[in-house]
Order: C-alpha cells, then structure tokens, then sequence
C-alpha cells in the first residue's frame, strides 16, 4: 500500500462526522470492497450499501425465458457472458437448458460471438447482449460488424441498461454514490454535475485498493461541510466528455426503451434496444418471438436488497433455500451480486 | 440434495463435490477404511500400504508441459505420495474413443513410462477399451497405484493445528490457466504451462529435515483455496492466509485479470500444500526450494483455531476477508 | 458492472490492437480510441479498448488526494 492509500485509510478509520450512508452503484466495486475486506476498516457510523449496478442481477427472469426460448423452439446456439448461465429463469437457468440441449457459450467478447457466426454460417449465433453503458458499445460494435459483413446467421437479444434513469429511481437511498468508474469512463461527468446540482452527492471511483480507499476518504472529508459534492477520483481512466466514439456508436445502433430491471420493475426510458435500421440483427423480430412474461419466486427480495431497503441477510431464503450452488435470485449468482458477495465473504 | 441430476458442478470438486460423495457413495460404500484423504491406508501385514485411484478427462488432452498420459502419473502418484507413501505399481485403463489417432496413443503411452520411470513406479497391469464415436471425448485414463507408507511418515488432513504454518511449493493455478487456454475458447495467449510434475522426490525430501509434519495435499482440481477449505473442515481449524504471500506468476495473474477468476481456485497438478509446525517450517521450505518441483515454495499463512472450518485472508490494506467457499462450474466473469 | 483490465498495447492493425496485461495477450477492438499507439495504456472491456489511461494508480491517488488536504 503506497503512502496516500496509508493516508486515505487513515481518513476512513478516524471518522468522526455524521452518520453516513454510502451507495456503491457498480458490482464490481462490491466485489473489490469485499475482496480486499474494505468493509471491515469502517467506522460504525459509515454504512456501504450495494446497488443495482450489476449486469446480471437487474436482468430481469424473462430475459433468460427469452434465451432459453430461442435456444430449445429455434435452436439457436446462444452466446453470452459466464456469469448469466447460471441466472434463474421462471423454469431453469441456461445451465439448466444446456443440460436439455440447448447450445450455450461462454464468450470473452460480443466480438468473439460474431466471429464464431463467420466460421460457422451453418448455425444460427445469438448473443445475449447486457450490460450498462460500459458494455453497450462491445454489443452495438457486434451489430455493427455484423451489418457491414452481411451476416444472415447473427443477432442480439437486448437487455441493455443506462443509468441516468436508475439513479432518479433510487433517489434517496443514499447520502452518497460511488459512481461506477467505467461507465463514466463512457459517459463522462456531466450526469454527476447534474446529480449534484440536484443536491445529490458522489465521487467516481476507480477498482483498485488505492483507489477505493481514496475514493472513500474524498466522500468522507467533503461529507463534513453538508453541502452536495461531486469529485472525479479516477481521472486516469474518466475524462469529463467521456468516450465520444463511444457515445456516438451507440446512438447510431441503438436507441432508449422502457424496460425492466428486476426487483425495480420497468423504469422508462432506461433500456436500449437496436434501431429499426439493425432489424435483421434484433433476435426479437428476426424470431417473431411472443411475449414472453418471467415469473420471479415471490419469496426473494433481491429487489429490495438492490435499492439497498435491506441487506441480503434480511431475505428468508438468504443463505437456506438460496445459495451461489442454488440461486433464487440473480444477486446470487453473480460474484457481483450483493447476496452472492455477503454469502461468500460474510461473517469476519 | 436437492438437484435431481449430475451437473457440472458436481464435478468442479467444490462443496457440490464433496455433497455428492458424502450422499451417494459414501452412504453406499462406507467401511472403516473408506477416506476423505487422497488415498486409503490399509495395514497389511507388518506395514502399512496406500491405495489410491484416478479418473483422466482432460479436454484438450495435450497441453504445454504434458498430455493426458503424464497426468493420469503423476496424479495417482501424488496421491500416494501426500499419505508419505512411496509409489511401488501402478495400473491403467484406457477407455478410446474410435477413430482416436495410434500415434497421439504412442505418445501418450511415451509420456507416462517416462514419468513413472523418474517416479520410480512401475505399470504392471492395464485394460483397454474402445467406445464408439461420440460414447467418449476421445480417451479417458484412470490409474491406480499402491506404495507402501514410511514408517516416519503419519499425514492427514484431520492433523492441522493451531500455530501450524501452510506452505505451498510453488505457484498457484499454472494446469488450470494452461487448458484454459489450450481450449482457445477466450482467444487468450500467454506463455504458461502446466505445472504437472510427479511429487514423489518432492515428499521424500520434506523426511529428509523432519518427520512432523502433519497434512500433505496435492491442490489439483478446485485448486489451493479447495484444498484448504477442506483441511480447515477436516481439522476443525481455520486457516489464515496472507495475499502478498501467494506466489502467482504474473501471466496466470494476467489471464485470471481478463477472466474474473481467482487463481487459488485453478487446478494445479504438481503443487502441494503442507501444513507443518511453524518452528519447523522455514527448514522445510529452504530444502524445498532445492528441489526440481518446488523452487518457489513459500509459507503462504498459518492455522489458527478462530474461523473453524474457514479460510481468511489478509488483504493488500491489512483487512482481514473470508476467502469464497469454493463450488460450481468455473465461469469466467465479464461483466 | 463492469470488470476492466489495464493493459498495454502491443501493436495496432485495422481497428484491432493486441493488448498485454503481465504477459497474456489478447486483440481487442481498438475503433472507439483515436490515435492508439504501441506502448500506449488501455482500459479494456469485454473485447474493446474504452478508454486510454495512465498506468498507475499511484499518480493519481496523489494528485486525489493533495486536493483533499
């Protein structure tokens, strides 16, 4: 640990100030905070509450209906990052599927998923495309691709999220937001200006330790004055316009829809879907595909655990019914996830 | 057990694993010397035997620094040898998938003579068996061995104590990053091997400075983070590991970056883990370091009696973390 | 959300650069970067290079917090 990270850690386990709630929106940083043990150097009047910004836990249980639809009645071989196969759907998760059947890869990359269309033009390639604006542009450079070569075999089935949305949603959840680093290294600051002109406070923070703890530290010292604070703490990666190629692939692929995120129902104009003009690569109408409705298992609160109303231990089939092996709830099965994480790192 | 079917889980050699064993077989085969260790321990006559069988199914089946033949070795001699036995036989049985090339079979065959050869075990029986295609994922080997125990030598997982220190002999996860990557399936390159290696030299020398130590594991399958979850349960005690202290090389460190995964979790199939008093265990790892398979052995942390049946880490900012139970099929996290 | 990897950049060919992270190499898009260069440090995510970086951490939590004290 370098002489800052000493400093900022310092800051955190001295804090004297008011009670504070703190929101990380990303997974990823739930994932790091419990990695490194973050939790445990924080005073109690500092409360870290995870958010809804893993991929995999807003996916809604009809979204992985839909996959397992196209995989078993259409026989499509289905792509998708590793961690959605084992996400429930109302019947099975795709690794249930596959177990049936179904065709389903891992992939590294949208990207890997077009080519392995290339090499095999005899099969029908479908990537499940979600993710946060971080993601997005790997999913619209897929379209893309696959528009420019012509590819008759390759399509997206779209869950895609933004957050501006999300944040209005969870107005009030938190004293403050870890905002997630790499979706503003898209984005850019001004959604943060925006936020904090509203009166809503947070840092942008970067992944590793050093910048975890920093991040935490600038919270803390600009939480004293009470007034609302917005301050860049990974300029490395974040650059105040964002990343404007990114910015501009995306609204030419895609476009806002309603859409929904489980446990938060439908928040408007969250979601991204392909422009008419990508038709042919939207898995939805390149199938006719039915409306197909997820019905979630009502014992589960991931919901409410993602607006952070309670903690994964509040849930009753936290840890019992629900586990990483035997996931109720998508916050389980994502290493991301906030259940998964306090299930597996809880406790000291 | 709530699943209804075998899965891939049940074959990650987690805690699915261990379920499975624990409601299946060991419901319908237990006897006094049926083990939880790496191989049985049977008194026959004046001395005391080890027994240990194998199952190979590595996909693909050759890979840097082995094939599946140098593998279905060294794994049951490693076995044998973390119970301080010194491997005698050895048996084979091919199970051949039709139209599997004879010369790809020749060098597999090559490759395990010469590793028993320099394991100083000899094949003494084998059975061969050809499925049609498709019935099997071109071969699959199982091996058994026999060798008899050191009179010195008395190893298990249940003999973990408090104060003891773990030391492991070289870096984590090398097998499980090498067929990852031998699969192309990430279009990942790195220049990482396996670290398949016979450990029977290995052992030996560990007697050479001390006949206390308690438990030897070889960390294949699940890796040394399963390996320890399952002393930790065994001996009832906890195990407290330091992260700085972990050695990695940095192209698996690398790969597992891109990947999202852990590499204590990756297999190894020429690492060991032994836990040894701590007074002790500073002479273990100087001799260890002399040998071929375990120049970057290291004391990685040590048992402790809080946390039974858990193993925490001492992070980068001098937190202390519950290290994940290990379980399930090994997905690469993206996202 | 999102996990990222810094890496370095080998090469760059046609939109696509080989990237290094402690010796596994990977191509990865390279269209949402202008001027990419050998040597230069990326933040790479799932397959696509998102953001031209510095490669430490330390600098910047510096800088982070000299602003704070």
């Amino acid at each position: 640990m370098n002489e800052q990270a000493k400093k900022a850690r310092d800051i955190i386990t001295s804090y004297k100030g008011r009670p504070l709630r703190i929101m990380e929106v990303c997974g990823t940083h739930t994932h790091e905070i419990f990695r490194i043990g973050l939790r445990k150097l924080l005073p109690d009047n500092v409360e870290l509450i995870s958010g809804p910004g893993c991929p995999v836990c807003v996916t809604p249980v009809g979204f992985i209906d839909e996959a397992i639809w196209l995989a078993l009645e259409k026989g499509c071989v289905i792509t998708t990052f590793g961690d959605l196969i084992r996400v429930p759907g109302t019947e099975m998760p795709l690794a249930g599927a596959r177990a049936k059947g179904a065709q389903v890869r891992p992939v590294y990359s949208p990207l890997d998923a077009v080519e392995m269309a290339r090499q095999n033009p005899d099969e029908q390639i479908v990537f499940l495309a979600v993710g946060f604006e971080t993601t997005t542009p790997s999913a619209c450079l897929a379209a893309e691709t696959a528009k420019k070569e012509g590819l008759k075999n390759f399509s997206l089935l779209t869950a895609n999220k933004t957050m501006p949305n999300a944040y209005a949603a969870l107005e009030g959840s938190a004293d403050a937001f870890l905002y997630p680093g790499h979706v503003n290294a898209i984005t850019g600051t001004a959604i943060c200006e925006e936020l904090k002109a509203k009166g809503v406070s947070g840092v942008v923070a970067g992944f590793t330790a050093s910048e975890l703890l920093t991040a935490l530290a600038v919270i803390l010292k600009n939480a004293e004055s009470g007034e609302p604070f917005f301050v860049n703490c990974y300029p490395r990666v974040v650059k105040p316009e964002g990343n404007p190629s990114a910015q501009k692939l995306i609204a030419k692929v895609m476009e806002p829809c309603d859409t929904e995120w489980r446990g938060l129902g439908v928040i408007p104009m969250s979601g991204m879907r392909l422009k008419t003009e990508y038709a042919d690569f939207d898995a939805r109408k390149k199938y006719s595909m039915p409306e197909i409705k997820g019905r979630p298992n009502p014992a589960c609160r991931c919901g409410d655990v993602l607006q952070g109303k309670c903690k994964p231990c509040d849930c009753k089939v936290f840890g019992k019914v629900c586990t990483p092996e035997h996931p109720v709830g998508a916050c389980m099965v994502s290493d991301e996830g906030a259940c998964a994480a306090y299930y597996q790192y809880g406790g000291v | 057990m709530s699943d209804k079917t075998v899965t891939l889980a049940h074959g990650a050699g987690g805690k699915q694993t261990s379920e499975l064993i624990d409601k299946v077989f060991k419901a319908h085969f237990s006897n006094p010397q049926f083990t939880a260790d790496d191989a049985a321990v049977l008194n026959i006559g004046d001395g005391r035997l080890a027994m240990s069988t194998d199952g190979f199914i590595v996909s693909p089946f050759e890979f840097k620094g082995g094939n599946i033949g140098k593998l279905s070795i060294c794994g049951t001699v490693n076995d044998l040898s973390c119970m301080g036995a010194k491997p005698l036989y050895l048996t084979c049985a091919f199970v051949i998938e039709e139209g599997f090339p004879l010369d790809k079979l020749e060098e597999i065959a090559a490759a395990m003579e010469k590793t028993a050869a320099e394991a100083g075990v000899k094949i003494v029986a084998g059975d061969t068996k050809v499925a049609g295609k498709g019935q099997v994922d071109k071969i699959f080997i199982t091996t058994t061995g026999i060798g008899r125990i050191m009179d010195n030598a008395d190893t298990s997982g249940t003999y973990a104590k408090p104060g003891d220190a773990v030391i492991v002999t070289g870096d984590v996860g090398r097998h499980g990053c090498t067929i990852l990557l031998a699969r192309d399936e990430y279009g990942i390159d790195a220049d990482v091997d396996s670290d398949c290696a016979p450990l029977w030299g290995t052992v030996e020398s560990l007697y050479t400075v001390t006949n206390d130590i308690h438990t030897i594991r070889d960390a294949t399958r699940g890796g040394v983070g399963t390996v320890l979850y399952e002393i930790a349960e065994q001996s009832n005690v906890g195990v407290r590991l330091n992260a700085a202290d972990i050695p990695v090389d940095p192209a698996v460190k690398g790969v597992c970056g891109m990947l999202g995964l852990e590499p204590l979790y990756l297999a190894c199939e020429g690492r060991l883990v032994i836990i040894a008093p701590k007074d002790k265990a500073p002479a273990l790892v100087e001799k260890l370091r002399e040998g071929k398979y375990s120049k970057n052995a290291a004391i990685i942390g040590e048992i402790t009696a809080e946390n039974a049946g858990r193993v925490v880490m001492e992070t980068e900012i001098g937190a202390q973390t519950m290290l994940p139970q290990p379980g399930g099929e090994l997905l690469p996290r993206i996202c | 959300m999102c996990v990222g990897l810094s890496a370095k950049v080998v090469s760059v060919k046609d939109g696509t650069a080989l990237i290094d992270a402690n010796g596994a190499k990977r191509e990865v898009s390279a269209d949402l970067l202008e001027e990419l260069e050998p040597g230069d440090y990326v933040m790479v995510h799932a397959g696509v290079a998102i953001a031209k970086i510095t490669e430490s951490d330390e600098e910047e939590a510096n800088d982070v917090m000299e602003g704070l004290l």
